[in-house]
């Protein structure tokens, strides 16, 4: 490109080229002067101009790198707790279940130990209540000998109060109770 | 009296075409007419030829030349001055405003819309000073051109082409440094999809002169059209004020057509304006995506 350029420029000098006419003098200017201008205003003038915006937009990259990996971080920990959340909530469903077993299983005990005493008590009861009729029954037996030999004795005059006729008369009231 | 001088101008018989030529040409003097004149012409120093190898090289200081240096001048103060300001301006904790502010809008504009547009992401900001450097070069460099008594050095083929070999430079030794040089390699001989083995390779190696040529033709294009536009556009403006010396000898229309010109002149000149601004987004902006294709290539 170069070379052409060159070689048509040369080849056209005075050629009466007109305006196409090419000074390879003036290409040489033009570098010079462009790469010294280039160099300068890298040097003293785009820094200045594009320090504030290349500032910003580092600052809105790194910010936005730090939303990124905030954001993944959040979602990495949304995961862990959701995860937390599962096994917590599955431990609580445990724990409930397991309460609700022991529950049902205390809840059985007492009841069986309540239906135990109960009847523990009634027996108790039923046996007091036995053998209270059976004393009361006796007394009743021994009173009513009293009363039949007091009565027997006062009606016959006699001297039945003696152990023979006691125990005829008990034997025969024994026999009055076995007919019952 | 009038008529005689306008008689006097006509019996000369302007050449506008010379006229033309004369003023888009280079030139080893630069020229004070009209208001100026008693200046005179400031002939610039003629130095001799320096002979480099097989080639002739002139490097006595031209009217581009001087432009040149004077663009790379108002460049470097304008953007030193906008850097200093704003260091100032943020140091009093306060925004920038004023001139400042729009030069560093209009930085950031070349730098993010050209230079990483074209560019690409990761790349852009480390070729967006030669972006931005070519950008506003070529720009204060094609407003010259509008200035009275100014010249556009980017009317010149010898400048636009240097300027675009800096480009093509940029965009080849860029693929080498990103591409490696297996990779650079690809991009003259490429990979030929579909074929394996010794075809593939005789296509590559038939490619290879296309892909060469189309290297080229990107700085190639790059000059010719810079230089066409700004050449043409006052190729135009001259065409027109020439028309004031066709006609200057008629009795009273040349009143009609000096101011009817005039007008057509200064819409010219507001579309060189735009032009100007154009030429150099379009060198820029080229320049950077060209680069970014090389550097994408593979």
């Amino acid at each position: 490109m170069l070379f052409s350029l060159v070689m048509l420029a040369t080849s056209s000098e005075e050629g009466g080229l007109g305006p196409f006419a090419v000074n390879p003098g003036l290409m040489i200017w033009t570098w010079l002067v462009f790469i010294t201008l280039f160099l300068l205003l890298r040097r003293f003038a785009w820094p200045a101009i594009l320090s504030a915006t290349e500032a910003r937009e580092k600052k809105i990259a790194d910010q936005l790198a730090e939303a990124e990996r905030l954001n993944a971080e959040a979602a990495t920990s949304l995961e862990e707790h959701k995860k937390l959340l599962a096994g917590s909530k599955e431990e609580a469903q445990t724990l409930i279940a397991d309460a609700k077993q022991l529950a049902d299983k205390e809840r059985d005990q007492i009841l069986s130990r309540a239906r135990e005493e109960q009847e523990q008590m009634l027996d108790r009861a039923k046996r007091e209540i036995d053998a209270e009729r059976d004393r009361a029954l006796t007394e009743l037996r021994k009173v009513a000998v009293e009363l039949s030999l007091a009565a027997a004795s006062k009606l016959v005059e006699q001297n039945l109060d003696d152990d023979s006729n006691r125990k005829f008369v008990a034997d025969y009231l024994d026999s009055l109770g076995e007919r019952n | 009296m009038i008529q005689e001088h306008a008689q006097e101008q006509a019996q000369e018989s302007v050449n506008v075409g010379e006229i033309v030529l004369h003023h888009t040409a280079d030139a080893s003097e630069i020229e004070f007419d009209l208001i100026f004149t008693h200046l005179g012409p400031y002939h610039l120093p003629h130095w001799n030829d320096i002979h480099v190898g097989g080639l002739t090289l002139n490097l006595s200081p031209t009217k581009h030349v001087v432009f040149m240096l004077i663009a790379a001048f108002l460049v470097f103060v304008s953007m030193w001055v906008t850097g200093r300001m704003l260091k100032a301006q943020r140091a009093d904790q306060g925004a920038p405003r004023g001139f400042a502010n729009a030069m560093e809008a209009f930085v950031l504009f070349v730098r993010d819309d050209i230079a990483i547009a074209g560019v690409g992401k990761e790349m852009g900001a480390k070729y967006a000073p030669f972006i931005m450097s070519i950008f506003f070069f070529i720009l204060y460099s094609n407003l010259l051109g509008l200035v009275p008594y100014g010249a556009s050095p980017t009317g010149n083929l010898a400048i636009t082409a240097a300027l675009a070999i800096l480009s093509f430079l940029a965009i080849e030794i860029g693929g080498m440094m990103k591409l490696g040089m297996g990779g650079y390699m690809r991009t003259i001989f490429p990979k030929v999809p579909g074929m394996t083995g010794a075809p593939a390779m005789a296509m590559s190696m038939a490619m290879a002169p296309i892909e060469v040529l189309g290297k080229l033709v990107k700085p190639f294009a790059l000059a010719v059209r810079l230089f066409g536009n700004m050449t043409a556009g006052h190729f135009v403006i001259l065409s027109l004020f020439g028309i004031i010396f066709l006609f200057g000898q008629l009795e009273i229309w040349r009143w009609a057509i000096g101011f009817a010109t005039a007008g057509l002149v200064t819409l010219i000149m507001m579309l060189e304006l735009f032009i100007a601004f154009l030429q150099a987004y379009v060198f820029a902006l080229l320049t950077a995506t060209f680069i970014g294709l090389m550097q994408h290539e593979h």
